[in-house]
């Protein structure tokens, strides 16, 4: 029994025998710590004042949110402009949706053949790896700088995520529902239906509406480096443009608003599914 | 909670009240068939099964039986003799290596695509977990029995027929959970879900309903409810009951013939009262009085 039992080097008893994954875990933190604080050091300070800089930043910051008022654009266009970007959100997100169902009943591995899951999954790590703004720029090539190629990149980042939510949902599926249903002599598409989809609904949800708010963040990111229009457009020309530290607070506050309502609808859709 | 049913009247038939379960049936005619299965026709023939799963350990091997219409036909076992394999080869749900099974005249091992789905709509199966899709409702999961009538449309977007709707309320007051018929699954007592699962498989219109320890997760009460149902059903209704049990006195009280499995084999396959210790030893390894018997 005794020479069953280890001990550390401090000679007290080990509760735990950490295995290789552990170890290289705790390697690759220690490898992260050591580089963030390296960081700091290569860093290239010169020409930054450090005081004036944060007290230049915090009188933006002042002026951007305790005066906000439009100059350049009325309210009016300006929440015509937040319903634009919304669309834009909208517009890739359902789309994004409809296309990563059918995707991920591929790729879970219960529902599909292995080399199938295989093929989608890495495709749409492929896709995930190159930046939403890449893609908008590519499909710019032949949709021009706007709108179209906006949606186009954005729907690539949704498939590309929600595939891989929907597909780690449908995989959580008790192997027992399917074998029932199989046992009764119902094909794929009524397994699909009638078991994968309703069990999943409110994973599906919820995660659709994330999606849809990441969306309607990168919609207003994409505004102003695509052309896509929308609040993002405006928010853009206000800062760079005019320099209007005022209007840049305003635009903010009313993307936040949105940003909020968003968040209350998911928060009821999800436990009304 | 789960076995507690109320008489109430049935559009069919009259209920009969036993033990506290509902169930039109007719008490006379469960009298006479009580005995002598041994004349019912066969329906399924299983011949030289063999089923080796990736390496060389065998799971079942050369195992060959006859099912009849209409009997309670209990498989009992130590864990990891086969049990659950031999069930579903029957529906092939599990693919044999070797051997044949014959299933209404045809030879069920060569069948493919639709003529396999049609076969299993023939054969109905209930489990030891249920297996119900939670987020629906009673009458819903009752319905997914039809499925394998339909086709991919009718399937994906539920279309049921009004006739087939009836039927499948019928089937569930028979069970009586009809005052559950909108709740969503996971609102229901393990017994309760157990008898969804009865109806999932009675909707099918089933020659056969292959039992996966049906009431290995439910309290004695529930059991006794479960199987009293299953026996019923088979009396009532001709339909053959293929029941993996754990439990060796329900095995001998429900059925009309046990078959014990040993290691793949079938070492014993006869009358539930001609099952004696020697039996027993050579069906679990252990003597009659070194088992705990429920």
């Amino acid at each position: 029994m005794e020479s069953l039992i280890e001990k550390n080097g401090k000679g007290r008893i080990k509760i735990s025998q950490p295995n290789s994954g552990q170890l290289k875990f705790r390697m690759l933190m220690i490898g992260t710590a050591i580089f963030t604080v390296a960081g700091f050091f290569l860093l290239d300070y010169s020409g930054l004042e450090l005081w004036p800089a944060i007290i230049g930043t915090l009188e933006n910051l002042k002026t951007m949110f305790l005066q906000p008022q439009l100059n350049q654009v009325n309210f009016g266009s300006a929440m015509y402009q937040v319903l634009v970007t919304l669309s834009l959100a909208f517009l890739s997100t359902i789309l994004g949706a409809v296309i990563s169902l059918f995707l991920a009943f591929g790729a879970a591995v219960n529902l599909s053949r292995p080399w199938i899951s295989r093929v989608i999954k890495g495709f749409i790590t492929v896709i995930r790896a190159v930046p939403t703004v890449l893609w908008v720029l590519i499909f710019a090539i032949a949709a021009g700088l706007g709108a179209v190629a906006a949606v186009i990149g954005m729907l690539f980042h949704s498939v590309a995520y929600l595939v891989k939510a929907y597909s780690e949902a449908f995989e959580e599926i008790d192997e027992g529902k399917i074998e029932a249903l199989r046992a009764t002599g119902s094909g794929y598409p009524h397994i699909l239906f009638q078991v994968v989809v309703p069990q999943t609904k409110s994973f599906l949800i919820a995660w659709t509406f994330l999606r849809f708010e990441i969306n309607f963040g990168v919609a207003v990111a994409m505004g102003a480096a695509a052309g896509a229009g929308g609040i993002g457009y405006e928010l853009f020309m206000s800062s760079s443009f005019y320099y209007d530290m005022n209007e840049v607070g305003m635009i903010t506050y009313m993307i936040l608003i949105v940003a909020v309502i968003l968040e209350l609808v998911a928060n009821k859709l999800k436990s009304a599914a | 909670m789960a076995v507690k049913t109320k008489e109430r009247p049935l559009a069919t038939q009259p209920a009969k009240k036993t033990d506290g379960i509902v169930f039109p049936f007719d008490l006379e005619k469960q009298e006479q068939q009580e005995n002598g299965r041994s004349d019912a026709p066969v329906i399924m023939s299983v011949d030289n099964i063999d089923k080796a799963y990736s390496g060389k350990k065998k799971v079942l091997k050369d195992v060959t039986f006859d099912i009849r219409q209409g009997e309670v036909l209990s498989i009992i076992g130590p864990s990891g003799a086969g049990k659950s394999t031999l069930l579903r080869v029957i529906n092939r749900m599990i693919e044999p290596s070797d051997g044949k099974i014959t299933f209404q005249g045809k030879e069920t091992l060569s069948m493919k695509g639709k003529e396999l789905r049609s076969m299993r709509t023939d054969i109905g199966m209930i489990f030891q977990h249920y297996n119900l899709v939670d987020k629906l409702s009673v009458f819903e999961n009752v319905l997914h029995g039809l499925l394998g009538y339909k086709n991919s449309l009718q399937g994906i977007f539920s279309l049921y027929s009004e006739a087939e709707k009836k039927r499948a309320i019928e089937i569930i007051s028979e069970l009586g959970i009809e005052e559950q018929i909108y709740k969503r699954c996971d609102e229901l007592s393990g017994g309760q879900k157990q008898r969804v699962g009865i109806a999932r498989a009675l909707i099918q219109d089933p020659k056969i309903i292959l039992c996966d320890e049906p009431i290995a997760s439910l309290d004695p009460n529930a059991s006794k409810v479960i199987m009293e149902y299953l026996r019923r059903i088979s009396r009532e209704r001709d339909i053959t009951i293929i029941v993996n049990l754990h439990q060796l006195d329900a095995a001998k009280q429900y059925s009309d013939r046990i078959i014990g499995l040993n290691d793949g084999n079938i070492v014993y396959n006869g009358a539930p009262d001609a099952i004696d210790s020697d039996a027993i030893t050579r069906i679990y390894g252990s003597k009659l009085d070194e088992l705990i018997v429920e």
